[in-house]
């Protein structure tokens, strides 16, 4: 039985009372087996897109409109967290710019970004699977990625039902034990992070391979059923956290490059060009110094020195 | 004949990282230094962007050097280092993150000298300020919460801290628990490395509270003269602020039990007692009021929300309980 609910339900100072919705699908009897949440920051909009189409897909088929398909579990989607920010174009909770995403586990009692994380974490924490839907910041642009931070082996293992280019081990940080994955992780399950594409804008044909992504795993978790699965989509790679290249500028100016992420490179190819934003000479070329996988890329033209202008992975 | 001072150079003024950006301009982060030799020792301020207490705390102590040095250049026996902006750029467009990268910088320590920006100048700040025998870090809260002139430290480090941030004038010193992320501030960094560093947290972003840096500037004179920067004849001032402690134990959070605007019905730094009415959240819409805040111990109010809109949550002040009214506020 598909339902709408909300996770929380606010006042606010001069609007109306605000609520944080989310879908839930299934029997409402069984614990979740699939939480998914995007829209922790409110400029991140693939994710909120892909999981709003989600639902709308699921709920035909929880409604039986799709004869042929049926859930097998209960699914929880958050399309978007950070309702206020996302309406607002904020990547933060606008009011006090926090990020929601460092405010995990959350306390109810605490500050509103506070409230909203543990409200959050109430609805996902029973789920076997949780799944984080982020895109990058403004400046940069990641190809469709599984990220995972101190995995262990079910969840390497896991990580390549959905699909992906890219399955991608990252160190866990000092800014990682407040996010919703380091949570999510402490309650035991199986967790992801999905980086797809870049903040601030639509990137129509990531959307569609997350979108097929999400239901590839869904029928492969076993919970749902009757689905076609596309054979289209390329092989996935496994990358550990050594074999990441950053690709930093020593110049300041404009970035050109026409490159796109998730193509192979090899050693030596150019990533794209730094224009002097005065004259307009060309103060260098920025090569790779490694084959790999180009897994995200700079689309903010204004370079200040030192800046990333990619990130390879290698085989 | 009365010892002339040579028309010399006083104050050593330098950049500790200079690096382009895209046009035309580079972002220099600088430092004063006043003297050279003996111990060392260093005030940052202006991570924050929209916090500029410090940087007028690094003018008042300029000036006080600038005119010992004048007067009395023998009775400097250390290296003053003064950074009163590490985030100018941010100081400069009134930001509290670092632009362009929307980071704050005081989640980026130790930094890294070959990542982006705000990276560079955390690396850059660490080692210039490696081998400083004592490094105050003054922060001036946020643009909602007003605070009264205090240290804050990790309880990790305080057998060591707690004993120096006694004599800083100050009127609160609050051990708190350690928090992983804060692993990442200048203070935390520093303090891992050996080298002391204490927090300074005082008055509202945005604003210049002079009387509170009056304040911290007797504390700060007087713990460099306790650590031989400054000769024992050196005339500084009495302090007259006697600290109250506070831990997690003691401290007491109101937070907004529903939106609307916040109207305090007391002064900051007065003894409040259990059950006094401390402010309302009223509503902007009607007559009517939503909340009323009540003290819920016998203390003193330490933090009080400068910036009157709340939401469900917001913190609107805090409390420490005492079972006296504090020494040296009046």
């Amino acid at each position: 039985m598909m339902a709408t609910s909300a996770l929380l339900r606010m006042t606010a100072p001069m609007r109306r009372d605000f609520e944080i919705p989310y879908h839930d699908l299934g029997d409402p009897d069984q614990p979740p087996k699939v939480a998914l949440v995007a829209g922790l920051h409110g400029d991140e909009i693939n994710g909120v897109f892909v999981l709003s189409r989600l639902a709308n897909f699921l709920g035909g088929v929880d409604l039986g409109q799709r004869p042929t398909q049926k859930l097998l579990g209960r699914i929880v989607i958050i399309p978007a967290v950070n309702v206020l920010g996302l309406n607002t174009r904020s990547r933060t909770w606008p009011f006090d710019k926090t990020d929601i995403n460092r405010m995990f586990p959350g306390y109810d009692g605490g500050e509103t970004s506070q409230r909203i994380a543990h409200a959050v974490l109430q609805v996902t924490r029973d789920a076997r699977y949780r799944i984080d839907l982020h895109s990058s910041n403004r400046d940069f642009e990641e190809c469709p990625q599984v990220r995972l931070y101190e995995p262990g082996p079910r969840e390497r293992s896991t990580a390549f039902l959905f699909g992906l280019p890219a399955v991608v081990e990252r160190p866990s940080t000092s800014l990682f034990t407040v996010t919703i994955g380091h949570a999510w992780q402490k309650l035991g399950g199986e967790n992801f992070v999905i980086q797809a594409g870049r903040a601030g804008s639509l990137h129509l044909p990531y959307c569609e391979r997350l979108f097929r992504s999400l239901v590839a795993f869904l029928r492969r978790t076993g919970t749902l059923e009757g689905v076609e699965l596309s054979e289209e989509d390329e092989d996935s790679y496994y990358f550990g956290t050594e074999q990441a290249v950053r690709l930093v500028s020593d110049y300041a100016g404009i970035f050109v490059s026409n490159l796109e992420p998730g193509r192979w490179l090899q050693a030596g190819d150019i990533i794209g060009y730094v224009y002097h934003g005065f004259d307009g000479h060309i103060h260098g070329e920025i090569r790779t110094p490694v084959a790999g996988l180009l897994t995200g890329l700079r689309r903010q033209p204004l370079l200040c020195q030192g800046d990333l202008v990619g990130r390879i992975h290698t085989p | 004949m009365a010892p002339t001072t040579a028309p010399m150079q006083i104050a050593h003024r330098e950049e500790i990282l200079t690096l382009d950006l895209p046009y035309c301009e580079q972002l220099a982060v600088g430092r004063t230094t006043f003297g050279s030799g003996g111990p060392r020792v260093a005030i940052v301020s202006g991570i924050h962007g929209d916090e500029v207490e410090g940087l007028y705390a690094c003018h008042r102590l300029a000036r006080w050097l600038t005119e010992l040095c004048r007067t009395r250049p023998e009775a400097l026996l250390g290296t003053v280092e003064l950074y009163p902006g590490l985030n100018p750029l941010g100081l400069d467009t009134l930001q509290r993150w670092v632009p362009i990268f929307d980071v704050d910088l005081n989640r980026t320590f130790p930094g890294d000298d070959t990542g982006i920006l705000p990276q560079r100048i955390a690396a850059a700040a660490m080692a210039y300020l490696e081998g400083t025998g004592m490094v105050i870090d003054i922060h001036a809260s946020n643009i909602y919460l007003r605070e009264i002139p205090q240290v804050r430290i990790n309880q990790d480090f305080a057998e060591r801290l707690v004993p120096l941030a006694r004599n800083m004038n100050l009127d609160v010193i609050w051990v708190h628990g350690a928090v992983t992320v804060l692993e990442t501030t200048l203070a935390h960094s520093l303090n891992a490395r050996g080298i002391p560093c204490l927090v300074v947290e005082m008055g509202v972003g945005m604003r210049l509270t002079p009387s509170f840096t009056e304040q911290l500037i007797v504390g700060i004179l007087g713990l460099w003269q306790e650590l031989g920067v400054l000769d024992r004849s050196v005339v500084i001032p009495r302090p007259d602020h006697i600290p109250l402690l506070a831990d997690d134990t003691n401290v007491h959070y109101l937070n907004a039990e529903t939106s609307g605007l916040f109207v305090p019905g007391v002064e900051h730094w007065r003894a409040v007692y259990a059950g006094q009415v401390l402010g309302s959240i009223v509503s902007a819409h009607d007559g009517e009021t939503l909340s009323q805040i009540r003290s819920p111990v016998d203390g003193v109010l330490f933090t009080l929300r400068e910036y009157p809109l709340v939401y469900e949550g917001s913190l609107m002040a805090r409390i420490v309980a005492t079972d006296t009214v504090p020494r040296g506020t009046a």
